[in-house]
């Protein structure tokens, strides 16, 4: 690197000010240096944090001109189509920035194209913390904290479609009032307490309106920056390799190589939310008309993060809708309406606990699991992947079965089996896939890699010759945790006495659990890296080899 | 390309690439820019055909050969042994339903049992009137169903309606003098058509009517763009897009399929045309932001693009910002 240099005169004034008074020099350079890991997966979450500012940027925006009211008027502004109609002074407004103010129409765009790569940057990004075992001690407040926010932006989006006061916007709330009338006893109480009385009222926009922009928001940002924080104070999981422990970190450090690195990639963000607004239409608000109670129209779905609760009402059959005494529970929404959020965002939730509870690990871990070294977790991982995908994919079956010519009614029986068959496919064929791949790793670390070129022996044989991996690649696949459980182990005491714990049904479940999670794996042992015979190859030695 | 990475480090390099961006973007959108006014293709609003220049005997002739078989020759219609319906009963249709199913393209069926698709027409305009005479003097039974409204805009004059035969001339020159004669006869009609068309769609001045009428009885089967949508037990409802004014006039009064039927006496004739001027008004609307509407498709596809194209691209940078050079793989 070049030799140091002082920082010009100007610059160095006005850090010493700042130093004088709040003595930041030193807490400054420890912060400025704190180290990022160098991998795309690290900057899921940092999609999600832009995309987050992008909305609050443009949302101030678009609050300058947007009225939530549900007061009727009659629009005379200067799209001419709907001149004469009547509407809320809401979605005329939402005209007026679409029409009348410069660039409303492209902000409102990003805005909304930025809150689908909110809520689909957030999902990644807890794909790759879930995968990698990132959530484990010490990060589950943070893993917590995330599912937070999920939830909450989630809703916030909801609440965001809703407000325009369009014709989809209106159909979503009144799903919303279904599935809140859905719950018993309480059900209409709520309903009629949001809504200041029957569906649609004249509140409801308003109260939208003020959790779309001032609590969720509020709420978002306080839980970002925790998550933040304690991310910096926690720093970040890294990858197995070489000089990757769970005491040090590796990677570059934040200043200047990886500001400069994450002021680029926030614009990037930036530039595909405002290059989607420029170019592709979204929610089309001006097409759609006003909603008013007698409207409705077919294919019309939510936005993309509420699709798979669309799909498990769509798909939920009505059979066990009960009515004890005359008053109805209608179980056909309870269940896939609210049931089904539950259990997404409680399994969530409930995971890295539950796994602490299976596995007896209380040790804290910094470095990553690769996915394939925890085969149960990550086919557990990809059969929620699946059955959230059916589900998403149900929400949308009148598309499917318009564009692709299928009939309605199949679509749904074809939905309704694959949430039970397509999770449980999902698991075995992925655990299958992570075992043959540790074999595969077994099998570098001891022959090395291929090389691709082909070697004619002397007796005529062909091989392939094998080359030795880099250290790195040693380091990583000798990192590999053998999955294992301290239940398991706890068989007898010191003094050759069975554990009670043993006995009772949640110890027998537990260690059933516990042995259904570590019972497959590949074991390395006894492997030394590169044993294996890669220079001189014969008939003998590779079918020995083999097995 | 030796000559453009010497002067890749020109000072002026920079401001070239500028303005070559510059040029690119604007000539991008001066071409991809959408256009107010996108002719559109339809046809001629005709007034009933007088009495002399149709062929009842014709009529008889198409009907025979290409409706009977499953309609019968007196239009009665006809079923299986078992009762199964083969074709329906024609004879209080109205002429309204067969000039809709046959000009829409979906009489004759290829197949009864299935819901069939918006098709070319099978016949010529003219075996289409003379069938419709026909059915008028015979099969129809006294005036019921619905008349053909002919004071609604069909489909545009189609070229080669107006086309002329080589081989019905003797010379060369008399020839030509006929295709600029057909040409313009066709020019004309256009220009017609074009007029009427635009006076029965700005004729309707209530929005809110036709939207309020349209988004309460049609939008849940055919969608609010018109695109159409998927119905139970297999059948869907098609998109009204293609469709003349006249088309979605004689849908609504007579019914086809599962759609039910919205007589005149529910929906009034200056009703159907607030409602037909509203979904044509809207089809003719541009999209916002560009060239990429998505077919109105709407979240589905919304969602589809955010993930395929907007993360994928986001993700894509990520992994190049932190890429490295690694040992070996």
């Amino acid at each position: 690197m070049s030799k140091t240099t002082q920082a010009p005169k100007a610059l160095r004034g006005v850090g010493n000010f700042i130093d004088d008074r709040f003595h930041l020099a030193k807490t400054g350079e420890k912060n400025l240096r704190k180290v990022f890991p160098n991998h795309w997966s690290f900057m899921l979450g940092e999609i999600a944090l832009y995309s987050f500012i992008i909305l609050l940027v443009t949302g101030v925006f678009l609050t300058l001109w947007f009225k939530p009211s549900m007061a009727e008027i009659v629009y005379d502004g200067s799209y001419e189509r709907l001149q004469g109609v009547e509407m809320s002074e809401a979605y005329a407004s939402t005209l007026y920035i679409d029409f009348d103010v410069r660039g409303g129409f492209l902000v409102r765009q990003i805005h909304h194209w930025a809150a689908l790569i909110f809520v689909a940057s957030l999902v990644v990004h807890m794909l790759r913390v879930f995968f990698t075992g990132a959530f484990r001690k010490p990060r589950e407040i943070n893993w917590l904290i995330g599912v937070g926010i999920f939830t909450i932006a989630i809703v916030e989006g909801l609440f965001g479609y809703s407000l325009p006061d369009d014709l989809p916007s209106g159909m979503g709330v009144r799903i919303l009032q279904g599935v809140i009338m859905a719950l018993p006893l309480v059900g209409t109480y709520i309903s009629m307490f949001l809504f200041g009385g029957e569906f649609p009222g004249d509140v409801i926009i308003t109260r939208l309106y003020m959790l779309h922009i001032l609590l969720l928001p509020a709420l978002l940002l306080a839980l970002i920056v925790a998550h933040f924080m304690i991310l910096w104070h926690q720093k970040h999981t890294q990858y197995p390799g070489t000089g990757k422990t769970n005491k040090t970190v590796v990677g570059t450090p934040m200043f200047p190589g990886f500001a400069v690195k994450a002021g680029g990639f926030f614009f990037f963000t930036f530039a595909v939310s405002a290059g989607l607004a420029g170019f592709v239409q979204v929610n089309p608000i001006h097409l759609f008309g006003p909603f008013t109670p007698t409207s409705i129209t077919s294919g019309l779905q939510p936005d993309w993060y509420m699709g798979f609760l669309e799909g498990s009402l769509r798909i939920f059959p009505n059979t066990f809708d009960l009515s004890p005494f005359g008053y109805a529970i209608p179980t056909a929404v309870l269940v896939p309406g609210l049931g089904v959020m539950g259990l997404l965002f409680g399994g969530l939730a409930v995971w890295p606990f539950l796994e602490a509870w299976i596995t007896g690990d209380r040790r804290a871990h910094n470095v990553a699991d690769r996915p394939r070294n925890a085969p149960v977790r990550t086919a557990l991982g990809v059969a929620g992947v699946t059955a959230y995908g059916v589900m998403w994919l149900a929400g949308s079956n009148d598309i499917l079965s318009e564009t692709f010519s299928i009939d309605l009614y199949l679509t749904t029986y074809i939905f309704r089996a694959s949430i039970i068959v397509g999770p449980i496919i999902a698991f075995i064929v992925t655990k299958r896939i992570c075992l043959g791949l540790q074999r595969r790793d077994r099998d570098t670390l001891e022959h090395g890699y291929e090389s691709g070129v082909i070697q004619q022996l002397p007796s005529g044989e062909f091989i392939e010759v094998h080359k030795e991996s880099s250290q790195d690649t040693v380091d990583a696949l000798l990192s590999k945790p053998t999955i294992t459980s301290t239940v398991l182990e706890e068989e007898v005491d010191d003094k050759g006495v069975e554990s009670p714990h043993k006995r009772k049904p949640m110890g027998r479940l537990r260690r059933a659990l516990a042995h259904w999670y570590t019972k497959d794996n590949v074991s390395f042992e006894g492997v030394e890296p590169h044993s294996g015979h890669h220079l001189h190859h014969s008939a003998e030695e590779k079918e020995s080899a083999v097995h | 390309m030796k000559w453009i990475t010497a002067r890749r480090r020109h000072p002026l390099a920079g401001y070239v690439v500028v303005i070559l961006a510059l040029a690119l973007f604007g000539v991008g959108y001066a071409a991809l820019a959408p256009t107010t006014d996108q002719a559109q293709a339809q046809t001629l609003a005709a007034d009933a055909p007088s009495p002399e220049d149709v062929d009842v005997a014709e009529g008889r002739k198409i009907f025979d050969q290409t409706c009977a078989t499953c309609h019968n020759y007196d239009g009665s219609g006809m079923r299986t042994e078992d009762g199964r319906v083969i074709g329906p009963d024609l004879r209080e249709v109205g002429p309204a339903a067969v000039d809709f199913q046959v000009s829409t393209g979906r009489m004759p069926s290829a197949n009864p049992d299935a819901q069939m698709p918006r098709k070319p027409m099978a016949m010529s305009e003219e075996d289409l009137v003379n069938l419709i005479a026909y059915y008028n003097a015979e099969i129809r039974e006294g005036r019921s169903g619905a008349d053909i409204p002919y004071d609604v805009p069909d489909t545009a004059p189609q070229r080669d309606e107006f086309s002329v035969n080589r081989a019905d001339f003797d010379s060369e020159e008399e020839y030509h003098e006929a295709v600029e004669e057909a040409e313009a006869e066709y020019e004309a009609a256009l220009e017609e058509y074009e007029a009427e068309y635009e006076a029965y769609i700005a004729g309707a001045e209530d929005t809110e009517m036709g939207m309020k009428l349209y988004l309460t009885n049609c939008a849940h089967c055919h969608s609010w763009s018109g695109g159409g949508g998927a119905l139970t037990d297999g059948r869907w409802a098609p998109e009204i897009r293609d469709a003349s004014p006249r088309e979605i006039y004689e849908a609504m009064v007579s019914g086809p399929g599962a759609m039910p039927m919205f007589a005149d006496t529910v929906i009034e004739p200056d009703e159907k045309q607030e409602l037909i001027s509203y979904v044509k008004t809207l089809q003719d609307e541009p999209n916002a932001g560009g060239v990429f509407d998505l077919a109105r498709v709407g979240q589905v596809a919304e969602g589809f693009i955010s993930w395929t194209i907007g993360l994928a691209l986001i993700i894509a940078c990520a992994i190049w910002i932190t890429a490295k050079q690694r040992a070996h793989d």
